[in-house]
């Protein structure tokens, strides 16, 4: 039932897969920084050293989602039951999952490997997470002893994963289109403007237009320019003051607070100096767009299922118990974006703002109701 | 915002609905507009979508609030936060009674935005629905100007029109999923003056969108019925115990407007057996807390025409009969004591007591007895004598109790919560204890005090002891075992799960499919020699990067089916 030795071989492996993606994501953005922008600004081509690097980051990510899946399934082999019954199980797989939806949306669908980088970061955060809530791997109770838990927590989990690249994409949109937006109002140069997704979808009836209306030629004044519109001080400074503001509300630990500022504050910077190589925010909205409503569905159909199995366990399909009500209102938000996007006055920046409110609702569902909130999903809390 | 947003600055009114600003012999609106005109600009303002989305962000404001503000009846710190314990204190506590915070999904403001967001979605629908039936039913319409459609393709063939038709035709129907509506315009009705084949899909994105926010109102109604025809009720039974379903056996329970008395099936139910089995997780110690596995209970159901069902409830597997489902829900021992009088042996108090996990202590239940209310009673000389109360106030350890530290000293909790050689701890209460109160015993208990304490007994199975100076013997008989069941009625069940299915239902294809249209024009070889000049082009409202996809390889797929056109043709 529970065999330490494969418990300590799934934490073994989980270490690996840890430090496997943070080389992977050194690497990526080593290969974003090796990258060419062509004088039209639209894409960014790596040099021989990019493409190299690149390809070593990609082997990184997919190795370390192979040790990771060795260490999920250790660790299913360990606890002789579905490898998600406890906090530190979920966020595991969750950060598991986001890598594979990158590797695979990201990546592979929409052909934007350098910025899988981005889709590393949440994930590892994620990762770090979990192993400040390990737990030995044990038996479930009763409630939890059900096929419920490979239907329900399955789907949270692989929605949750989505919204985190969705919410990765919303963010770079977000840094993309305001410097967009700056680039083309400070510009006085003739067809000089880019043009930002929110103004492309303001002319049109519906958010992703008509066939026929080509998006407008894309200049760039040249690739540093959308970085010197955007500051190079509020990038490190406002994440990493959040961060550790929020690491001392919580542990209330200065060496945790700045350790997480510092790291914050490094990703900060990296976004910043890769606003330039990121693709059009067109194109970053489609990908947000195109995660969110892949991702809308599963949660759905994750909470209407938590609701079957609460009529099952508990006798009642609903009881706005902390956990229910967490996971209504960031349904409720994430319907709000999708909704926005075909709101006039509210696509674009404001509509990608609901989906970062999306995103923090789930996070808050996910950490504070578990860990703060005594409710009847506080089994599932570390 | 929009041309109804006109503010109604300078002491104009708002002019009458929809009234296009520059329409010029209107007659002059009136000053004051009439109920029926706000009603109708309300009514407009409520379909609006930025509305409908500023519902859904107060929806989603309620549902925080909710979340962090302990809710009445789901977290038990509601208390805490009135009396200041807990929460930003009593005062503030006040202020958020009266905005109903700790009720907010019974509250009337909760109820008004749900009542308005259904409103708005009406208000949305309505004209959806028509637009959607007439959409739906009209047959693909001819394509003029194709080529300058942004995805065409042209190709010349030795086919014949008709031929190229009849490809085409196969070439959009080849996969079953992806269907296409197909219409042939002869050249004389085609806009083009062509043969044409129009074809057109994606009508399910629509049609999706409907389904999903119909769902809705399935969901309500199936939230509405459970409610007002629903019942449901908390009953505990030790072993061996029968209770008939009857709104008096219930404990506790909620009861739907319209759910009445004769509504209870009647059935007797009888716990026959309990048992709690665990893992041999919980450590090696002294106090072991192993995870529960399975807390399983054998009952019988009688019906009142005699009839006897045999069940086995356990969490997650509720019993269903009758139209009432039994669920297991709690569980727990029950102690069976026998307190006697010493000098006749003559019982004055046999019973079971159903006891409950001891907060904080491990493996450790309690609970309280009254034995006797007390009071005046004739004595046999023929005066009076004063009777005290008497209660017992118990510890129950299922196995050998031993001592651990906690935050009130050296406590003594049970070793196992799995039965063992079981003792009860117990102390008697003589006095004036206030039990003819109608309150539970528990709460009652606080206000004992150590002079009313006149005996502290352990006992173990079997065992008595003398007590109240030995005017008593107080018996453990036995220790059994009690189960806790959730027994409910919920009518609007299976339309609530019709609802979550045409949630699914309409969602994917809403966000997934996308209306399209194709046309396939043909027009016969301008010099009059055998073959056509075909023109693919298509036109799609959503995703049009995966529309142009589509049209390449169905442009491939035709150019394949039809014979190519002589090599030595110019290309018109």
């Amino acid at each position: 039932m529970n065999d330490p030795q494969l418990a300590s071989t799934s934490t073994t492996l989980f270490n690996a897969a840890l430090v496997t993606y943070i080389v992977a994501m050194v690497a990526t953005f080593f290969r974003l920084a090796y990258t060419r922008v062509r004088p039209a600004g639209v894409l960014a081509s790596p040099t021989t050293v990019g493409t190299r690097v690149g390809y070593a980051a990609t082997a990184l990510t997919v190795a370390g989602a192979a040790l990771h899946a060795g260490s999920i399934g250790t660790r299913w082999a360990a606890a002789g039951r579905v490898p998600w019954a406890n906090m530190y199980e979920y966020s595991s797989i969750v950060a598991f999952l986001a890598i594979v939806a990158g590797l695979a949306l990201v990546q592979g669908k929409f052909g934007y490997g350098h910025l899988m980088g981005f889709v590393l970061f949440p994930a590892i955060l994620m990762m770090v997470v979990a192993t400040m809530l390990y737990t030995e791997p044990g038996p479930v109770q009763p409630a939890l002893d059900t096929y419920w838990i490979k239907i329900h927590t399955a789907g949270a989990m692989t929605a949750s994963s989505i919204f985190m690249v969705a919410f990765a994409a919303t963010a770079l949109y977000l840094v993309k289109d305001i410097a967009e937006r700056r680039v083309a109002g400070s510009s006085t140069a003739f067809g000089g403007s880019t043009v930002g997704a929110a103004s492309v979808a303001g002319t049109l009836e519906r958010p992703e237009g008509f066939v026929g209306e080509e998006p407008l030629d894309q200049v760039e004044a040249s690739p540093a320019a959308q970085r010197e519109v955007l500051s190079p001080v509020l990038f490190p400074v406002v994440p990493a003051v959040v961060t550790a503001a929020f690491v001392m509300l919580v542990w209330r630990s200065p060496v945790g607070a700045l350790a997480a500022g510092s790291v914050m504050a490094l990703a900060g910077i990296a976004t910043w100096y890769a606003v330039p190589y990121l693709p059009p925010a067109a194109k970053l909205d489609a990908l947000a767009y195109r995660t969110t409503a892949f991702a809308f569905p599963i949660w759905t159909f994750a909470v209407l299922a938590g609701a079957v199995w609460a009529e099952e366990a508990w006798g009642r399909y609903w009881g706005w118990d902390p956990k229910e009500t967490g996971s209504f209102f960031t349904w409720v938000i994430y319907a709000a974006y999708l909704h926005a996007r075909s709101t006039r006055g509210w696509r674009g920046q404001r509509a990608a703002w609901v989906a970062v409110g999306g995103f923090a609702a789930l996070m808050v569902t996910y950490f504070m109701v578990n860990l703060w909130i005594v409710g009847l999903h506080s089994y599932a809390g570390v | 915002m929009t041309d109804l947003a006109t503010p109604a600055s300078g002491g104009m009114a708002p002019a009458g609905p929809a009234g296009p600003a520059g329409a010029s012999p209107a007659p002059r609106p009136p000053a004051i507009p009439g109920p029926l005109d706000v009603l109708r600009v309300a009514w407009r303002r409520l379909r609006r979508m930025s509305t409908a989305l500023a519902l859904l962000f107060a929806v989603a404001a309620a549902a925080i609030v909710g979340t962090f503000v302990p809710q009445e009846g789901i977290s038990p710190a509601v208390g805490d936060w009135r009396s200041g314990a807990a929460g930003p204190g009593a005062g503030a506590a006040r202020v958020m009674d009266a905005l109903d915070l700790f009720g907010i999904f019974s509250s009337w403001w909760f109820l008004a935005l749900v009542v308005l967001l259904f409103t708005s979605l009406t208000g949305c629908l309505l004209p959806r629905y028509r637009a959607f039936a007439r959409v739906v039913r009209r047959p693909p319409a001819g394509g003029r100007n194709l080529r300058r459609l942004a995805e065409h393709h042209e190709l010349t063939t030795a086919a014949e029109p008709e031929e190229v038709l009849a490809a085409a035709r196969r070439v959009l129907r080849r996969t079953p999923l992806r269907r296409y509506r197909l219409r042939v315009l002869a050249p004389g009705e085609s806009p083009t003056g062509h043969a044409q084949l129009a074809a057109e899909r994606g009508h399910w994105r629509e049609g999706g969108s409907l389904c999903f926010h119909t769902a809705f109102y399935v969901l309500l109604l199936g939230a509405v019925i459970g409610q007002s025809f629903g019942f449901t009720g908390q009953v505990n039974l030790v072993e061996g115990q029968t209770k008939t379903d009857a709104r008096l056996t219930y404990q506790s329970s909620t009861v739907g407007r319209f759910f009445a008395l004769d509504d209870h099936p009647g059935f007797a139910l009888t716990l026959d057996d309990h048992d709690v089995t665990y893992y041999d997780d919980g450590g090696e110690g002294a106090v072991r807390t192993p995870t529960v596995r399975a807390y399983r209970s054998e009952i019988s159901l009688t019906d009142p025409g005699g009839g006897v069902t045999v069940a086995q409830t356990r969490v997650n597997h509720p019993v269903r009969h009758d139209g009432m489902t039994i669920y297991q829900a709690r569980s727990g021992y029950a102690a069976h004591l026998v307190l006697r009088e010493k000098a006749t042996g003559e019982p004055v108090a046999d019973t079971v007591i159903p006891l409950g996990a001891a907060a904080g202590l491990p493996n450790t239940w309690s609970g309280q007895e009254k034995l006797s209310l007390g009071g005046r009673f004739q004595s046999d000389d023929g005066g009076t004598a004063e009777l005290p109360q008497m209660a017992l106030d118990m510890l129950l350890f299922p196995s050998a109790p031993t001592v651990v530290e906690t935050a009130a000293g050296p406590t003594p909790v049970g070793s196992s919560p799995e039965l063992g050689e079981p003792l009860r701890r117990g102390s008697l209460y003589l006095g004036d204890l206030g039990l003819e109160q109608a309150r539970p015993l528990s709460a009652i208990r606080e206000a004992w005090t150590p002079d009313q304490r006149v005996d502290d007994v352990d006992l173990a199975v079997g065992e008595s002891v003398a007590v109240v100076g030995g005017l008593y013997t107080l018996e453990l008989a036995g220790v059994d075992q009690w189960s806790g069941f959730q027994v409910s009625h919920q009518p609007g069940r299976l339309l609530l799960l019709a609802g979550a299915v045409l949630v699914l239902v309409g969602l994917v294809p809403s966000l997934y499919a996308y209306r399209r249209r194709i046309w396939v024009d043909v027009r016969s070889s301008d010099d009059g020699s055998e073959g056509s000049t075909v023109v693919l082009a298509g036109v799609a409202l959503q995703r049009q990067q995966v529309f142009a996809e589509e049209l390449d390889s169905l442009h491939h797929a035709l150019a394949g089916a039809l014979p190519a056109a002589p090599p030595e043709r110019p290309v018109t």
